[in-house]
């Protein structure tokens, strides 16, 4: 740079020379060559069309070769009998699960045992998930108390659990108090098993911080430990709402007055196929609104993995 | 008057029960008057962190005393501020929030602690980001936020246990800056800085000890006779920093090579 006597001369120097710089548009990336995708095209993409014309195509397929029993017809490659022919007394249609899905939405008699299977598997959700969040965290946290007990939860988990629904309706009853105790059961291993083993996965240096800063225990597991569990306590929930109305489906077939599962057991033992399949469906549109609404709770509670999984760094 | 902190005759052996008990810390006696900051440097496992766990409250010496403003250390205390070499950032809790962390555990209100976490943001050059959650933030960042996590709480000893040592150069120096200057407007807290880089314990304090390989001991206790406030990235290459650091290297290569 040139010297110069005043300041202000010195600085317009500086201007001239960044200038003529800047001039050469050769040597600077030319930012408005990127142009800005429309609102439109943005939407456009996120709606994916090609993905979601396929996604209606294959359902459409599937429907055409249910109704049309193509299906039931059997295959049997290399005589091999991969797909049995069923007989017309067992095919059950698309059309008439929907005939029975529109009958039932007046029937109290329906919205009735809807009732008793949902409270069934809420209470067993509730209560089996509950459980074994606590005996998980504690399990966790105090290593001597999981020795002590560890052998004998082990074994428990052990057993096919729905090898014990006879014994449990004897106990318990055959009405919901035996269908809440088998889906207690099922859904306590799912929760206590990955949230104990998540605890010790918990950043040691968390719980050293927390302790010099003078953390209670009660004060560490709210502070450190639920929080830093609430990924694996999540998807053991996920599982759990599903098993739990896997659970009281089970145990209504086994022996119950009331509820879709017996429902659904009476249906297909008399041929009603098409009212057995519409069953189903609205029991696994029970699991997906379980599913869906611990999905929320997740993203709510889980909102800082978020910008993590983008890999959003600020750099300073 | 009492002395900030004071080790008589501490000795740590980890492992006792019979299996393989390794002696930690032999035998040590450190006296450090409030106000003071002192570095300790030493080789890996010299004992360096395990003193300052003992000055936490977090584990108890096997023999000896360990005494903060002259009484008996019993547990964590308000009054003691520690911080680790990593940042142990709670990865779900915004900057603002881990800066709020010891003041909650504390029982201090929402809003004092609040106001309390945004001076140490703007203290510490973080406007901005007291939203981010740290996987967000830069190490640079991150390390600040937990320095700001420590001093929150205003405690009067400051406990480091190698709390820049994961940077790169240059942000070190910058925060390094940042530091010695929160330091200098503190009055009369003392620090207790465990590190193994030599300029920065020369730099930062106002004495420096060398501890031996394991079994750790005091090899040596200097007193760094610098100026204050200091101007580090300067200090750097002022001759007599040179030659004090010179001074300690001799008696810390023993130690290492």
């Amino acid at each position: 740079m040139k010297s110069s006597d005043t300041p202000s001369s010195d600085q317009q120097n500086d201007q001239s020379t960044y200038s003529q710089e800047s001039d050469s548009a050769s040597e600077r990336f030319d930012m408005s060559s990127i142009v800005e995708v429309p609102r439109w095209q943005r939407i456009l993409k996120a709606i994916d069309l090609p993905v979601q014309l396929m996604r209606i195509g294959l359902l459409v397929l599937i429907l055409w070769a249910w109704e049309s029993r193509t299906i039931f017809k059997g295959w049997s490659p290399f005589g091999f009998e991969l797909f049995p022919e069923i007989i017309p007394l067992f095919q059950g249609v698309p059309s008439e699960a929907w005939d029975f899905l529109v009958d039932i939405w007046d029937d109290s008699l329906f919205w009735g045992d809807f009732w008793v299977t949902l409270q069934e598997a809420l209470l067993g959700f509730v209560i089996g998930s509950g459980s074994g969040f606590l005996v998980g965290l504690l399990l966790g946290s105090f290593r001597k108390v999981a020795k002590v007990f560890s052998p004998f939860l082990i074994f428990t988990n052990a057993v096919p659990k729905i090898a014990l629904a006879p014994i449990l309706i004897l106990w318990y009853g055959v009405d919901i108090a035996s269908k809440v105790a088998l889906a207690t059961i099922i859904v306590f291993f799912i929760v206590q098993i990955p949230v104990q083993a998540a605890v010790s996965g918990v950043d040691p240096d968390l719980d050293v911080v927390a302790t010099s800063m003078g953390a209670t225990q009660f004060q560490k597991f709210r502070f450190v430990v639920i929080p830093g569990i609430l990924g694996p306590l999540f998807g053991a929930l996920r599982l759990s709402s599903i098993y739990s109305i896997l659970a009281v489906v089970l145990g209504e077939f086994i022996v119950s007055k009331r509820g879709l599962g017996q429902r659904l057991l009476y249906e297909t033992n008399n041929f009603g196929m098409g009212k057995a399949i519409g069953l189903i469906t609205i029991l696994a549109g029970l699991a997906l609104v379980f599913n869906a609404i611990i999905g929320m709770m997740e993203r709510r509670f889980l909102r800082w993995q978020d910008s993590e999984a983008r890999g959003k760094v600020i750099s300073l | 008057m009492t002395n900030a902190v004071e080790l008589e005759n501490v000795s740590l052996v980890f492992g006792g029960e019979g299996n393989n008990p390794v002696l930690a810390v032999d035998t040590i006696n450190i006296a450090i008057p409030a106000g003071q900051f002192v570095a300790i440097v030493g080789p890996s496992g010299c004992g360096k962190t395990t003193v300052l766990n003992m000055l936490a409250g977090l584990i108890p010496p096997t023999s000896g005393s360990v005494k903060r403003n002259g009484k008996e250390v019993e547990g964590p205390s308000r009054d003691v501020g520690y911080m680790l070499a990593r940042s142990a950032l709670s990865p779900w809790r915004t900057a603002l929030r881990n800066i709020e962390m010891g003041l909650q555990i504390h029982g201090v209100d929402k809003e004092t602690r609040r106001k309390r976490a945004h001076e140490l943001i703007s203290l510490l050059h973080l406007d901005g980001f007291a939203d981010s959650y740290p996987s967000q933030l830069s190490q640079g960042m991150r390390q600040r936020v937990a320095i700001a996590r420590t001093l929150a709480i205003e405690p009067n000893l400051w406990l480091m246990d190698e709390p820049f040592g994961a940077l790169d150069a240059q942000t070190r120096l910058t925060v390094q800056a940042e530091f010695i200057n929160l330091w200098e407007r503190s009055g009369e807290s003392s620090v207790i800085f465990v590190t193994h880089d030599l300029e920065e314990a020369v730099l930062l304090a106002d004495r420096v000890i060398v501890m031996t390989a394991r079994p750790g001991q005091i090899k040596s206790d200097t007193i760094i006779d610098l100026p204050r406030p200091r101007i580090i990235d300067e200090l750097r290459f002022d001759e007599k920093f040179k030659e004090a650091e010179h001074r300690i290297w001799k008696e810390l290569r023993d130690e290492i090579i």
